[in-house]
């Protein structure tokens, strides 16, 4: 989930693996040519369509929907949200909370809103660190529970995260 | 008589805010102005216009204290009526005036006042016979009519009246009553710090100020000076060892990115927090709240959460479908409320108009302080201040600010169908004086969001006393869209310094401005605005 630049690099990573791979990228990849290496590679690059929810089974994610699928589920045995922060919609906020809005996996971030920014626009942003917890691995929680089957990568992470280096780490498990 | 389009040409030619440079320090004046907010602009025009040699003197920029940072509402003043007919009578009375003479400044798009069931029936009563005896038109109308008229009202209203508010651009106006000055002679200088007073006894015979960019000390001389520094007019009367006890009242205000309602929305019932809904240009500002703040923080106000939960409650009552409207940013004002001499506790804190003549007040010869008001008064703030000036110079004149229109406002602009968008969007906030700018295509918009372009911007420059991107994004509105300059601070910067031919500069002109959009991104935060902020850190957070 994601076609940006941490997507495309575990997209890459997994086609070399032996996977089969689908991204699903919901806006405009700048990674030309990464997008191409990966579609030469025999992926599936669905431009256009966004993950709308998922189905778990337990701690397992079993498949998810999209915008433009419907009803017709993706099915999959590993998932990667590599889907960004804030601007391209990886994280959402309110005035009140940080989320990740496909699945709400936990989010670490400041609850007091008047943390969220530094007063001085060139100073590191405390925004900027907010992101998705993982376990060592890489796999997402939700509601305190790891998902066995879920990965985080890129910038959606909290910190700050290697965005190449956080792909590939994960792609190993995965491999 | 020439008109005022000729006597732009030659102060272009002349004036221009670059090269133009007052080198005769010691020159003498009938009248020095210190301050640059409306009320100061306003009186610099009035004095002009009756012919008077005037300087103006701003430590900053125009419009950057109260007169920039207030709801852009042009009263009716039935606000007021219930509380203060005097000072609901002196609003109707000019927000009439107003429409006339700034009528490319002002939207005349007419104001509700609702009732909610929470709010009862009687408060609505007292206010219509108010409106009445304060000569206000107040329409009382079924709701459901109100619900037609202003489609955005909460549907739950019980009760609605019509009465004649307008929205105003507060940073034209003030920008078109100095430019207007200038145009009859008076001469204007921003980023001009006054230090202290030239005293001769007990006279005040002059300032000495700081050229704050370049650092040089200089000297004024005038028969009289007026005090017109809003809140801070206590700091300057102090220096003339006049007491004023002001009571500064911080007022927060938040910017929803469309304009959601056609008309002003108040709640009628007694004047409480974020209760007025202004629809500004593009866009909807609700505000405010009122908090007494101490006069060493008006230089550095910021909007607590606190407020920010405060007005976003009071918006959601007025107008339920702003829960889903983007918030752009938030800022925060001073009213300048002046405690009567009789009241210094402050007990009664006047929100009229206030000139003292600290002559009589205070013993101090040739000095004036002009406080207190609205900004929908500013020009009768003007008038009686010149009045006074007149009485203490010995000069008879009469003022003509109620009936002379201001540039570009003496007929509404028609740039016709076919006209390129920037130019429409300059006609709309200059009047005829957009012809002056020489719009021929839409090729060269500097600032997407709200169509301005590299022509508007050189106009601004060359006429309109612009220094950096903030004080031209006041008289463009550059930057002031839904990116909050993301998209064109570098531009702006750009065409800024290649205007005012300082290429070296264009860096810290654009850190300046990005600084300052941050500051009212802050307190909203949250949703699109923090989208828009990461992406206005990525864009220029790392690069400069």
């Amino acid at each position: 989930m994601g076609g940006g630049l941490s997507g495309l690099t575990a997209g890459v990573s997994l086609l070399k693996g032996g996977l089969k791979v689908a991204i699903i990228s919901g806006g405009l990849s700048i990674h030309k040519t990464s997008r191409s290496e990966f579609i030469k590679g025999g992926g599936t690059f669905l431009l256009g369509d966004s993950v709308t929810d998922g189905v778990f089974d337990g701690d397992t994610l079993s498949l998810v929907h999209t915008q433009n699928f419907g009803t017709t589920p993706l099915v999959a045995r590993h998932f990667i949200l590599a889907t960004g922060k804030f601007a391209s919609g990886g994280l959402a906020s309110t005035d009140r909370e940080i989320y990740e809005p496909i699945f709400g996996c936990d989010v670490q971030y400041d609850p007091d809103r008047s943390h969220w920014c530094d007063p001085d626009f060139f100073a590191p942003q405390p925004f900027e660190r907010f992101g998705v917890i993982t376990d060592t691995d890489g796999r997402v929680k939700i509601g305190g529970r790891t998902i066995s089957n879920l990965f985080a990568v890129g910038e959606v992470l909290c910190g700050t995260p290697d965005i190449i280096q956080s792909a590939l780490d994960v792609c190993k498990q995965i491999l | 008589m020439r008109g005022w389009k000729d006597r732009i040409k030659h102060i272009t030619k002349t004036q221009h805010p670059i090269f133009f440079r007052m080198n005769n320090n010691s020159k003498e004046y009938d009248v020095i102005i210190i301050g640059g907010g409306v009320t100061g602009a306003g009186t610099a025009r009035d004095c002009a216009l009756r012919g008077l040699r005037t300087l103006l003197v701003e430590r900053g920029d125009f419009a950057d204290g109260a007169s920039g940072r207030n709801h852009g509402l042009l009263h009716s003043g039935a606000r007021y009526a219930v509380s203060d007919t005097e000072s609901a009578r002196e609003c109707i009375e000019e927000n009439m005036i107003i429409r006339k003479i700034a009528s490319s400044c002002v939207d005349p798009c007419g104001g509700l006042f609702i009732t909610l069931p929470e709010d009862g029936d009687d408060f609505r009563k007292t206010f219509l016979t108010s409106c009445e005896a304060a000569g206000i038109e107040a329409r009382e109308i079924d709701p459901k009519e109100a619900l037609i008229m202003e489609p955005s009202v909460n549907p739950d209203i019980t009760g609605a009246v019509v009465v004649p508010d307008a929205s105003v651009d507060p940073f034209r106006l003030n920008a078109l009553n100095i430019l207007d000055a200038r145009l009859h002679g008076a001469e204007v200088l921003t980023y001009h710090r006054v230090e202290s007073f030239i005293m001769e006894g007990n006279r005040v015979m002059g300032i000495k100020v700081l050229d704050t960019l370049s650092n040089e000390r200089k000297e004024y001389r005038a028969q009289v000076t007026v005090n017109a520094a809003g809140i801070w007019g206590q700091v300057i009367a102090q220096m003339a060892g006049c007491k004023i006890t002001m009571f500064p009242a911080k007022g927060s205000l938040l910017v929803f990115g469309h304009r959601v309602n056609r008309m002003v929305l108040n709640r009628c019932r007694k004047p409480s927090n974020a209760d007025i809904l202004v629809p500004g240009d593009v866009v909807t500002v609700i505000g405010t709240t009122s908090s007494r703040v101490p006069i060493s923080e008006c230089d550095n106000l910021t909007v607590t959460p606190d407020e920010v939960d405060i007005l976003l409650k009071g918006a959601y009552q007025l107008s339920p479908t702003l829960s889903s409207t983007r918030l752009l940013r938030g800022y925060s004002g001073v009213r300048p409320l002046v405690a009567d001499d009789s009241d210094p506790d402050g007990r009664n804190i006047s929100r009229g108009i206030v000139l003292l003549d600290h002559a009589k007040r205070d013993g101090v010869e040739g000095f004036i302080t002009i406080t207190g008001g609205k900004m929908t008064t500013y020009r009768l703030m003007g008038e009686v201040t010149t009045d006074l000036i007149c009485t203490k110079l010995g000069v008879e004149a009469e003022c003509t600010t109620d009936t002379t229109p201001l540039p570009g406002a003496d007929r509404p602009d028609d740039p016709g169908h076919k006209a390129p968008m920037p130019r429409k969007a300059a006609g709309g906030r200059y009047g005829t004086l957009a012809q002056q700018m020489a719009i021929e295509s839409g090729d060269s918009v500097v600032c997407e969001c709200e169509q301005v372009s590299r022509e508007e911007m050189e106009y601004a420059v060359r006429n309109l006393d612009v220094k950096t991107i903030d004080d031209l994004r006041r008289r463009t509105r550059v930057g002031m869209g839904v990116c909050q300059g993301t998209l064109c601070a570098r531009r702006a910067a750009k065409v800024l310094c290649e205007l005012f031919g300082t290429p070296e500069k264009e860096e810290q002109l654009l850190r300046q401005n990005l600084r300052e959009r941050w500051k009212g991104m802050i307190p909203v935060c949250w949703g699109e605005t923090l989208r828009q902020a990461e992406l206005m850190r990525k864009t220029y957070g790392h690069e400069i």
